[in-house]
Formats: C-alpha cells, structure tokens, sequence
C-alpha cells in the first residue's frame, strides 16, 4: 500500500511566505513607506502639533490629523499587494497554497510594516516637541499607550486594504476604490460632521471614529481647557448693547484679576465628552475593536481569495 | 371645468393611443426580426421582459438579453406602483424608476448595435433607432433588403450534445497501470442552464519517458484537456497516474503534477535561488531534509542552466531564463506528469529550441510531459508523440489523432504539423474544415486497431 506523503501545513507555510515578503521588502521599494510616513507625520505635527495635548481644540485636530495620516498609511500598505499578483496566488494556490497562509503571512508582514511607521511617526512627533501627557492610561508611559493606538488604526486600516485588494481583480480598481474609503473614513469618524440616526451608526464601522477616540482619551481631552469660548468673547468685546459694552467689560475684568486660565479651564469642564473619558476600559474597548476590524477585514479577505480559481484564465 | 376635463381626457386618450400604437409597431418589427434571425417561438415578440431574452440569444447576447428583459418587468412593474402619498417614497421610486429606464436603455441600445452588426450595416442606424425604436424596428423586420448577414443561431447552438454524433475513439478496454491513462468522456459547462459540451471522447495512453505535444486551433480545447487532465477543472473522465486516480485522490496527486502556464507568473523581486528554494519547500514532502531539498533546488537549477545569476533578481532575467525560472518552480518538485502550457511562447527559434532539449532530457529521467506549442515543427524531431485535438461541426473538441509525429504526417498527409493543424481547423480561421473527417477517420483506425488486438 501506498505511503501518503505529508506536505508543508498551514503554519508552514505561513513561515515560508513571511520569509518572502520579508525579503521583497529591500527589492520591492516597500520600505518606501517608511520616509513617506514620516513626510506625512512631519506635516500634521507642523499644522497641528503646538496644540496637540495641549487644548481641547488642539487635541482633536491633532487626533483627527494623526487619524488620517495613520489611515492612510495602511490603506497605501497593502491596497495593491494581492490584486497585483492575483494570477501568481492562483497559480500557487492550485499547487496548494492555502490561503489563510498567505493571509496570515501578510497580517504578520503588515504589523511589522505598520510598527515601523508607527515608530517613525513616534520619533517625528518628538522631535516636533509634542507634549504627550505625562501618565499613561493603560501602560506607564502615554506614549506606548499612544504608539499602540497609532499602530492598530494603521493595522486596521492596511486590513481593510487588503480586504479591498482581494475583493478586486484589478490594481486599477483597487486604485479608484481607495479615495471612497479614505472619503468614508473622514466623513463618518464623527469628529466633525454631526451625524445622527443611520448615519450614526455608520461611524461605528470606521477605523477613524475609534482610532479619534482613543487618541483624545489618552490625550486627556476632558481635562484640557478650551479656547474657542475664549476666542469668540474677545472677538465681541468690541458688541454695543443699549450704549454699554459688557463683553469688554467682562474681559477686561478676567485680564485683571489673571483669571484667563481658570476661564479656559472652566470652559472646557463645561465641554465634556463621554466618548474621550480618560477611561482604560473604554480604551482597552476601542483596541478592541480596532482589532476586530482588521480580522473581520482578514476574514473576508481570505473568503475572497478562497474563489480564486474561478477566475478567468 | 367640462371642456377642460374633456381636452384633458382626449389628451390622455391620444398619448394611450400613441404609446400603444408604438409598443405595437416595436413588436410586430421585433417578431419580424427574429423570424428572420430563425427563432422558433418568435411569438415571444409580443410578451414583455421573455421577448429581450429571445432576442439577445438569436442576437448571440443572452446575457444582455437576460438583462433587458428582467428590466422591462422590473420597470413594468414600478411603473403599476402607484404613487405613495409620502415625498421620500415618491422621491425613492422615481429615483428607482430613472436607474432602471437609464440600465434599459443602455442594454437595448447594446442589442440594437448587436443587430446592426449582425445585419451587416453602419452603425450610424442607431440614430434612427434612438428617433423611434418602433420605426427602426419595422425597417428591419419588414425590409426584404435587410437580412441578416452573420450565422448566428449556428453559433449559439455550438457544443451541444449533437443528435448524431460521430462515431469516435471509444475508450480503451484497459487502463495502464503505468504512465498516463486519459479516458476522457465529457466536458461540460453548464449556460444559462443549458449543458454545453467542450470536449468529448479523448482516450489516450501515454507511456513514462514521453514527450508529447499538443496540437489543436484556436478554441480546440487544448487548454481545457489539460486543466482536465491534471484535474484541476473537473470532468466525466478517468485519469489514472502510474495506477492512481487523479480525480479520486486529487489532493495528494496535485503534487505530483507539475503544470507551467502560458504566463510567467512568479515574483519579480524575489531571487530566482530563492523563488525556486520556496516552491521547492511548499511542493516537496515535509520528510525530505532541508539539505535534500537545497540539493534538488541546484540541481534543478543546473539542470535549466539557471545556476550562474541564481542570486539575481527574477525580474532582472531574459523572457527565455523566465521560462526557465517558471519550468524550475514546478521540476523542482519532481513531479511524474509534467504539463507545459506554450513554454515557448515569446522567444526566438534558438532559445525556444533550448527550452524544448532541456524538456526532451526531463521526459528522458522517466517523466511524462505534455507540451502545448503553435510553433511545433522546428522542435517536432524531439517529441515521441503527438496529440490533435480539433473542433467539429458541433464545436465539440475531439480527438483527431493520437500517435507518433510519423504517423500523423502519414494520417493526415500532409508534410508539417502546421498544416495538419490547418487542415483540422475551420474554413472561417483559415483552416481546411476537415476536422469531422479526420475525427472519424482517426475513430475508425482504432476500432480496427483494437479489433485487431482483440
């Protein structure tokens, strides 16, 4: 009787095609992404570093700015990887490639990828002297807390490339796909739009909305003060009312007794958010979910390829 | 208030009128149309939604014909929704309404461009066709000028089962415990429904240490033989591989079937030491030692001479070292059935004839390798057999013959393996158009061979 033959598993393989990206990472220019994220990382620090932490305003500007860089960082990471050798997978995968290998080899090889920006974004924002709290909300140090944020909005959002990358058959496709998803990611992170009802509920699908959140949670949103009440009472102090101005008074008064601190302080006590609560719980809920979004997005992405061999020849 | 209900109400009655004078007019012209394109149940003209389908598949576009017609009975069905009383589900059905009549639109203006070629005139018709559909409908039905100039319906009807088939090779008493034994019954696909044959009737017994090649025209189905020998496309068939079934044991034969396809498809900055060191390693049993294994990757190497340059990038090589490269990736695995789809696609006459001596050696270690080629006379001397596969009249890819490349040039008597395949294919490629006779006649020549066995 015939001896069956073992060949090489999943796990196996998992090994041999991590090797590969690994080593097509110094010939296939990938590690181009790493100046490009920190060109993208100098730029948001230069427009909104001063304030980051620092206000109210400040911190989510940055965190949304820091957001998008991070979501554009993985979305460029991977949205070509797997459509452009679509016929190669097929091709190794009737030759007996399984694809959860070749997902998980790219899952691993992303992380690593996303890590790496995510440090040179890290490094950038120091040498900005950006001025992270000085305690952390889960670990010791804000900084880790705020790196491993940074690396699973990154993580998350090069997942849901990859998802896009497989789904498609065409770079070209997966191209013109890409502003769509960036476009959604903005619109639906519920930093800036008031969204409600149906709409609401869309943010809770995007990396955006959860990676904001944990930044101004970390950045200790709620306990910053806030200048936009300031700003707009001084800009009325000059506003008439029956011959009197009261504004300028007020303001004048708040000048005098160097009371300006207490009132920015007190004007951002009267802004708080549930969402940015300086909570690890809800922190740790948000890693969560960042989590959840980058191995659903695996998920369908390995659903995906599982039909490759009825592509055309 | 009278006089403007009656104008109102005569308006209505005119406008009535002329959409049913219009929808009329279209399908008497439609009915006319598919008379002429040889459609039986032309009768369907008149039913909406059936009567696109009808068209489309005389037309030799079902797909869009399929789309056309469940448009209409999608529009025909938001148009009897009354209007509702709230904005957002009046404001929800018109845009419906607008999406479905823009999707329509665009699939009857692809069947009437469909139809315009097919009746072999200028597209400018079209024009008259958007001015009045009706109108460009009855022209084309009731015209005795304008026929239809493409035979159609023949190509529809193209690979289904025939109602009398030719008499061809019948399968072989025996199955060889050795080599390659094919016993090929059918291959089917499934359109629309409909069972379409692709390939029926292909027995061939090939020994261990053969090279064979592979000849056909274009849509003869070469490509489909192979994905259905190497099982990778399923078919009503037999494989057995040195006495194992390759259907029933698919997922552990795989590894002993190397296939090449047409394309060079392998990574570009990846070494070719290390493309071939990582087929190797997924493609080998996991009990061969890693020092083995990097045995075989450079002798494998040697053997295609890719050895000097291995550290190289891949997509640093020449088409003729990627060929090389890719046959590497599958020789590496030492597989006993070894299939190349054109490996000599894109190269000159000497590096294909190198490509083609390395092939012969491999196939002189005891391998069995299947050569699909369309330039097979400058490298014909090295092969021990050949295999014709031709389309007959009813697009059905058959066996034409099977045998050494001597005894095809005396079968088909002709000089070169080009105008074999010529004198196989149909008179509308270029070809002779003989493939039925030669089917036959390569079916009654092994009737009489087993016979005489018997």
């Amino acid at each position: 009787m015939e001896k069956t033959l073992k060949y090489r598993g999943r796990l196996a393989q998992t090994r041999i095609y991590l090797g590969k990206f690994l080593r097509m990472f110094v010939f296939q220019n990938d590690w181009k992404a790493l100046p490009a994220g920190a060109v993208i990382a100098a730029v948001v620090t230069f427009v909104v570093g001063t304030n980051l932490f620092v206000t109210q305003e400040g911190t989510i500007n940055g965190a949304f700015a820091l957001t998008c860089g991070c979501i554009w960082n993985g979305f460029f990471n991977s949205i070509q990887v797997v459509c452009r050798e679509r016929d190669i997978i097929k091709r190794e995968h009737r030759s007996g490639l399984h694809i959860t290998s070749y997902i998980a080899a790219h899952m691993i090889y992303q992380l690593i990828l996303c890590l790496a920006q995510t440090v040179v974004t890290l490094v950038i924002c120091f040498l900005a002297k950006v001025q992270f709290p000085e305690v952390g909300l889960i670990t010791r140090w804000s900084v880790l807390d705020m790196g491993i944020t940074l690396l699973l909005i990154t993580f998350a959002a090069d997942m849901m490339a990859l998802m896009i990358s497989s789904l498609v058959r065409t770079a070209t496709t997966a191209m013109k796909t890409m502003p769509f998803m960036l476009i959604f990611q903005l619109v639906f992170s519920g930093a800036f739009f008031e969204l409600s009802g149906f709409a609401q509920k869309i943010t809770y699908l995007t990396v955006s909305k959860w990676g904001m959140e944990s930044i101004c949670s970390i950045g200790r949103f709620n306990e910053q003060p806030m200048v936009t009440f300031w700003n707009t009472l001084y800009q009325l102090r000059n506003a008439e009312i029956d011959g009197m101005k009261p504004v300028q008074i007020y303001v004048n008064t708040v000048f005098q007794n160097n009371q300006l601190n207490d009132v920015l302080r007190w004007s951002g006590q009267q802004n708080q958010k549930l969402a940015y609560a300086s909570d690890p719980q809800l922190v740790l809920q948000h890693w969560g979910v960042l989590l959840l979004i980058a191995f659903a997005a695996a998920l369908v992405s390995v659903i995906a390829l599982e039909w490759i061999d009825r592509d055309k020849r | 208030m009278n006089e403007e209900l009656w104008s109102g109400l005569i308006a209505l009655l005119i406008r009535i009128l002329l959409m049913l004078f219009a929808w009329i007019a279209f399908s008497v012209g439609l009915y006319k149309v598919l008379r002429k394109l040889n459609v039986k149940r032309a009768g369907t003209a008149w039913i909406p939604g059936f009567r696109y389908f009808s068209f489309g598949k005389a037309l030799g576009r079902p797909v869009e014909g399929i789309f056309a017609g469940l448009l209409e009975v999608l529009y025909f069905v938001l148009s009897l929704i009354p209007e509702p009383d709230n904005e957002r589900l009046t404001l929800v059905r018109a845009l419906l309404l607008l999406i479905v009549v823009i999707t329509l639109y665009i699939y009857r203006i692809r069947l009437f461009l469909r139809m315009i070629e097919v009746f072999g005139k200028k597209a400018r018709w079209i024009l008259l066709w958007l001015a009045a559909e009706w109108l460009a409908m009855l022209i084309f039905g009731f015209s005795k000028k304008l026929q239809p100039a493409l035979s159609i319906l023949g190509e529809e009807q193209s690979g289904e089962e025939p109602s009398s088939g030719l008499e061809t090779g019948r399968a072989p008493a025996h199955l060889a415990a050795s080599g390659l034994s094919v016993n090929l019954r059918a291959r089917t696909v499934r359109d629309y429904g409909k069972k379409r044959y692709l390939l029926k009737d292909i027995n061939v017994e090939i020994p261990n240490g053969s090279l064979v090649m592979l000849l056909g025209g274009s849509g003869a189905g070469k490509t489909t033989f192979i994905n259905a020998v190497i099982g990778y496309e399923k078919a009503d068939t037999t494989i057995l591989l040195n006495g194992a079934d390759v259907y029933a044991d698919y997922q552990n034969l795989k590894y002993r079937i190397g296939f090449v396809p047409q394309q060079n498809l392998m990574r570009g900055n990846d070494t070719v030491q290390d493309t071939v060191r990582d087929s190797a390693e997924m493609r080998l049993p996991t009990g061969i030692k890693r020092k083995e294994r990097n045995e075989r990757v450079r002798e494998v190497l040697g053997q295609l001479g890719l050895l000097a340059g291995d550290r190289g990038l891949v997509c640093k090589k020449s088409g003729g070292q990627l060929r090389r490269i890719a046959i590497a990736q599958e020789l590496v695995a030492d597989p006993e059935l070894f299939v190349l789809d054109e490996p000599d696609s894109g190269l000159d006459g000497a590096i294909a004839r190198e490509i083609f001596t390395k092939l012969r050696a491999i196939a002189d270690t005891g391998k069995i390798v299947i050569v699909i080629t369309h330039t097979p006379d400058r490298v014909v001397d090295l092969f021990d057999r050949v295999i014709i596969l031709a389309k007959d009249s009813d697009r059905i890819g058959r066996l034409a013959f099977y045998g050494t490349p001597q005894e095809a040039r005396a079968f088909f008597e002709r000089d070169t393996m080009e105008d074999i395949v010529v004198s196989v294919n149909r008179a509308e490629e270029g070809g002779e158009g003989l493939a039925d006779h030669f089917v036959e006649k390569y079916a009654a020549l092994t009737a009489v061979r087993e016979g005489g066995a018997a």
